[in-house]
């Protein structure tokens, strides 16, 4: 193909101290602007590996440190929430959240799932013993995200937080959401019986 | 015997030119027409900004004043390559989800020809990319073709989990203002209920007895008794 061929020249420049790639035309589009800021990230990304290594290794397997670390922190903010220290417990787990999202881009995404639905499910448990209700709202929403097959417990806190927040077809839609997702969860089901007769009784 | 009268041959000769020389005409202009529109085709996709990116890097032009062009580290070109192959596998998985439902389309003839030929080329371009990504992997570091989509497509997966959750967190900070606001006006909402029945608590007594000085020993102490109760709601 005559397009593999030719390419459309950009001009750019490079800092000689960071290394970093910026536009040389004064007016650049947002998208090159974008692409160079990720390009950059990338490049510093790089520079973490470990010494012999100059481009990232196949995903699996996996550097076990930081999968170590994370598990540790969520361990910890288990143990304080045992205590009832909830609020504690919600910075040892937001401290987990922010390890597992940081971990280098080319390790396996589905791994940052599993370690990321834990530590947001547990927030969310948390912030409702707090009864920060629309906290804990947004992060059983984003436990659910990141997994959304067998993860009962925080479509139930999610649907629970809306519920008692008083948004009732909100949280009836997510239990219903959920119960395709789970199948027949017992505790799921009585929590939309519960809403349903919630919505019927503010119907009248 | 060789006395061919040319004369009587002169017209079907003509003729016979004529109509080749048509024939001649009509497919040279078809055809070329035909090659000009598929070339006019526009791409199945934009123009590949990290393949651009990669290439510029590797033809830099010397800056004003300077004789050679900047060095640019290999581990900038690295990067720059990876990047083009995370474009590339978000590519691959546009072309094989719209492939199913294109295919679908054509046979039921609700998209024309050029739809497909668009979509076929964009295939065959697709491939002699990832082709020339992986040459140039190895070329780099010996041994990284093998492995660099894997790391893209995992990039890829991970662009997208992130997008997902910064998304989501980013309503944390308006659900709590709605909260936030939606409580104060329950609170209110209760306390004018509890006003209402403390003042039908207040009257009811007032009106029994239907004596002025009463009315005004009824009415002192509600203030007091309500912002009490106010007190009590704000906890």
């Amino acid at each position: 193909m005559s397009d593999q061929d030719h390419f459309t020249f950009i001009p750019l420049s490079i800092d000689p101290k960071s290394k970093s790639i910026s536009s040389a035309s004064s007016p650049s589009s947002r998208a090159l602007e974008a692409e160079l800021a990720a390009l950059n990230s990338l490049h510093r990304a790089l520079h973490t590996l470990d010494a012999p290594l100059v481009v990232p290794p196949p995903p699996m397997p996996v550097n076990p440190k930081r999968s170590a670390n994370v598990s540790k922190l969520r361990e910890s903010g288990n143990a304080e929430y045992r205590k009832a220290r909830h609020a504690e417990a919600i910075k040892f787990y937001t401290l987990g959240l922010q390890m597992a999202l940081t971990r280098p881009p080319w390790e396996p995404s589905q791994l940052v799932r599993e370690e990321v639905h834990a530590l947001y499910s547990n927030r969310a448990q948390a912030h409702m013993q707090l009864g920060n209700w629309p906290e804990a709202a947004v992060d059983a929403e984003a436990s659910v995200a990141a997994k959304s097959q067998g993860n009962a417990k925080a479509w139930f806190r999610r649907g629970k937080c809306l519920l008692e927040m008083g948004r009732l077809q909100e949280a009836k839609s997510a239990v219903a959401k959920a119960l395709e997702f789970e199948g027949e969860e017992k505790e799921l089901a009585e929590l939309l019986k519960e809403i349903e007769g919630r919505i019927a009784k503010e119907g009248n | 015997m060789l006395d061919i009268n040319w004369r009587g041959l002169l017209l079907p000769l003509a003729y016979l030119a004529v109509l080749t020389g048509t024939f001649v005409t009509f497919s040279t202009v078809y055809r070329r027409r035909k090659a000009l529109q598929s070339a006019n085709l526009a791409p199945w996709f934009g123009p590949h900004l990290q393949r651009n990116i990669y290439l510029s890097l590797l033809h830099m032009e010397p800056e004003e004043g300077s004789e050679k062009a900047p060095k640019i580290p290999d581990s900038v070109i690295r990067a720059a390559l990876l990047r083009r192959a995370v474009e590339d596998i978000n590519r691959i998985i546009q072309i094989r989800t719209a492939k199913a439902a294109c295919s679908s389309l054509l046979q039921r003839g609700s998209v024309g020809d050029d739809l497909w030929q668009r979509f076929q080329r964009a295939e065959k371009e697709m491939e002699d990319e990832l082709r020339d990504v992986v040459m140039e992997a190895n070329a780099l570091v010996p041994g990284w073709g093998q492995i660099i989509f894997q790391s893209a497509n995992e990039i890829a997966a991970n662009k997208v989990l992130r997008d997902r959750l910064d998304e989501i967190e980013a309503q944390a900070d308006s659900e709590k203002e709605w909260w936030e606001k939606r409580r104060a006006a329950i609170q209110t909402e209760f306390m004018k209920e509890l006003d209402n029945e403390s003042e039908k608590s207040n009257t009811r007594p007032s009106t029994s007895s239907a004596d002025e000085p009463v009315l005004v020993d009824g009415n002192t102490p509600s203030t007091p008794s309500g912002g009490l109760k106010k007190r009590k709601g704000k906890k």
